[in-house]
């Protein structure tokens, strides 16, 4: 667990970046530090490995205080990950991934062993391992950023707007392998970004920081989004809260209906809808595993309305009718 | 008037006959006055660079200095040294040491700002300790700025290393006063000719080098 105790921190000029925090971050769990530029979120999560020192306050690793502990010695167990990824351009793929190992003194043959099992594990083929960074894409190259700081097997990663600098859909990918990742291997995880939709997606907590470097709010993303603290929370979630709630309430008791003789199937899975004389499309969403927003969006690109619920091999279940989906809806409304 | 512009058999007459104007005793001359200044200026200017890479403020006042040694004709250095050292090789090396310097500093000052801030700043985030950190990262990659300025360094420690002649330790420079001094242009034409195929050659093994050393560097890449 890392805990933030009263943690202050002032530069000479006078300038408060973080201001009294308190919170904390539990073991094996994402704990996302999102809000503006100027709100003190990368600061704050730079005093954990002592990158900056607090001007007041305690940081506690597991009950340790953080300046008890010498700053390179710290960080050597403190996985991190920033935004440019930060690979050293004069080292092979495997060496850069190696590097924590090597710094522990682990000799060199085992350290790379470790390193290509890391690049497996992130997804990357092992061929790209004795290439250079410049050769590999952006993509990939944050993949190797996470593979590093997960060589030494660290408690604890910190990850300074990881995926920034990505295009949306190489960003989408990248946050799937990291939930992935952490649902094996329960990392204790600070995660920092301004995008608020990262941090409902990746966080088990949310800490929303405003400008000044106080804390807002911090809670579950679903309170969050149900329950703003105040204004600057509000529109710092923006304007589709509502529906971006529904990403959190499973859509696993949905009553379903017998599908109507109008779903086209073939071999037991949806075609489309045998409407007007022709075949049109219909959207549908697994109860199983999907939430509410799927089952919603399920309903939104079928011709007719009828969201249709498959099972995991594609298998149509049943169909979610408009009147049973409002009814889900509202009830997520009414808490 | 119908003298031929080089005459081959002086060349070969005087190619290595013993005498301490054999071309090829002035050529190794030359390539021991060339490369000298370079290798010390380099030793030189690895912690001077390093000191301005770390103190910002010092790069100023060292660039100045540099500047105005630089722009001192090597004449008026040759006769200060003169009294000190003689007519040696070493009244030629210490002021093309001293020029490479401006060369070299900024070179390695450079070289150290080449190095980007993510990189540095996830070095620092591993657990690198500073003397680590600069020679297992920040010089490693420093590396293909601060060759850029050997090779200059280099080319013109050659070319400068002529004027030395002045006080007799020209290397390939004897040969251009013994030419203008016969009005004979043979030796002229060959010291010009040894000179640039020096600049040239060494030239080569310095990028030869850098490939060598730093085979990630992107400039020379397409991929």
């Amino acid at each position: 667990m890392i805990t933030f105790d009263g943690v202050t921190k002032r530069y000479a000029d006078g300038t408060v970046a973080v201001d009294n925090l308190s919170l904390e971050a539990a073991s094996g769990t994402i704990t996302v530090f999102v809000g503006p530029s100027g709100c003190g979120k990368t600061t704050s999560l730079r005093m954990i490995n002592r990158m900056i020192d607090a001007t007041a306050g305690r940081i506690l690793l597991d009950g340790q205080d953080v300046k008890a502990i010498e700053p390179a010695t710290l960080r050597r167990g403190i996985g991190y990950v920033i935004q440019q990824a930060g690979l050293f351009p004069h080292r092979r793929i495997v060496d850069n991934i190696a590097t924590v190992p090597y710094l522990l003194g682990w000799d060199r043959k085992k350290a790379r062993a470790r390193a290509m099992e890391l690049l497996e594990r992130v997804g990357l083929d092992p061929k790209l391992a004795r290439r250079y960074p410049f050769q590999l894409s952006g993509g990939q190259q944050q993949r190797v950023g996470v593979a590093r700081a997960l060589a030494a097997d660290p408690p604890v990663l910190l990850m300074d707007e990881p995926f920034s600098a990505v295009d949306p859909v190489v960003r989408a990918s990248l946050q799937e392998e990291l939930l992935r990742l952490q649902s094996e291997l329960h990392k204790t995880i600070v995660f920092v970004t301004h995008d608020i939709d990262e941090a409902v997606k990746l966080g088990d907590t949310v800490a929303v920081f405003r400008v000044g470097g106080h804390l807002a709010q911090i809670s579950d993303p679903a309170t969050l989004l149900s329950e703003p603290a105040d204004d600057f929370v509000r529109g710092f979630l923006g304007r589709d809260r509502g529906i971006r709630r529904l990403s959190f309430i499973p859509a696993a008791d949905v009553p379903l209906s017998p599908p109507p003789p109008e779903l086209v199937l073939a071999e037991g899975k949806p075609v489309g809808w045998k409407l007007d004389g022709g075949l049109r499309p219909y959207g549908s969403f697994n109860p199983a595993t999907d939430s509410l927003r799927a089952a919603l969006d399920a309903s939104l690109l079928s011709a007719n309305g009828l969201a249709v619920a498959v099972d995991g091999d594609g298998g149509v279940l049943g169909v979610l009718g408009r009147d049973a989906l409002d009814a889900a809806v509202s009830g997520v409304a009414r808490g | 008037m119908d003298e031929p512009l080089v005459r081959w058999d002086w060349i070969a007459r005087n190619w290595d006959n013993g005498s301490p104007l054999a071309i090829r005793t002035l050529l190794e001359n030359h390539v021991v006055m060339a490369f000298a200044p370079v290798l010390f200026g380099l030793l030189l200017a690895l912690p001077i660079g390093l000191a301005c890479a770390r103190w910002r403020l010092l790069y100023q006042p060292a660039t100045a200095v540099m500047n105005i040694v630089y722009a001192m004709p090597s004449l008026a250095l040759f006769s200060i040294l003169l009294s000190v050292t003689g007519l040696t090789q070493t009244t030629v090396i210490i002021p093309l040491t001293l020029f490479s310097l401006a060369v070299l500093i900024p070179a390695v000052v450079d070289g150290m700002t080449s190095v980007p801030d993510h990189v540095r700043q996830s070095a620092v985030a591993m657990g690198f300790r500073p003397l680590r950190r600069l020679l297992q990262v920040e010089l490693p990659i420093a590396t293909p700025v601060v060759l850029a300025g050997v090779r200059v360094a280099t080319v013109a420690s050659i070319s400068l290393v002529s004027v030395g002649a002045l006080i007799g330790q020209g290397g390939l420079g004897a040969l251009f006063t013994d030419g203008w001094q016969r009005q004979f242009y043979t030796p002229i034409i060959v010291g010009i000719a040894l000179i640039v195929l020096l600049a040239v050659g060494a030239d080569l093994v310095l990028i030869a080098l850098q490939r060598l050393l730093t085979p990630w560097s992107r400039a020379r890449r397409s991929a």
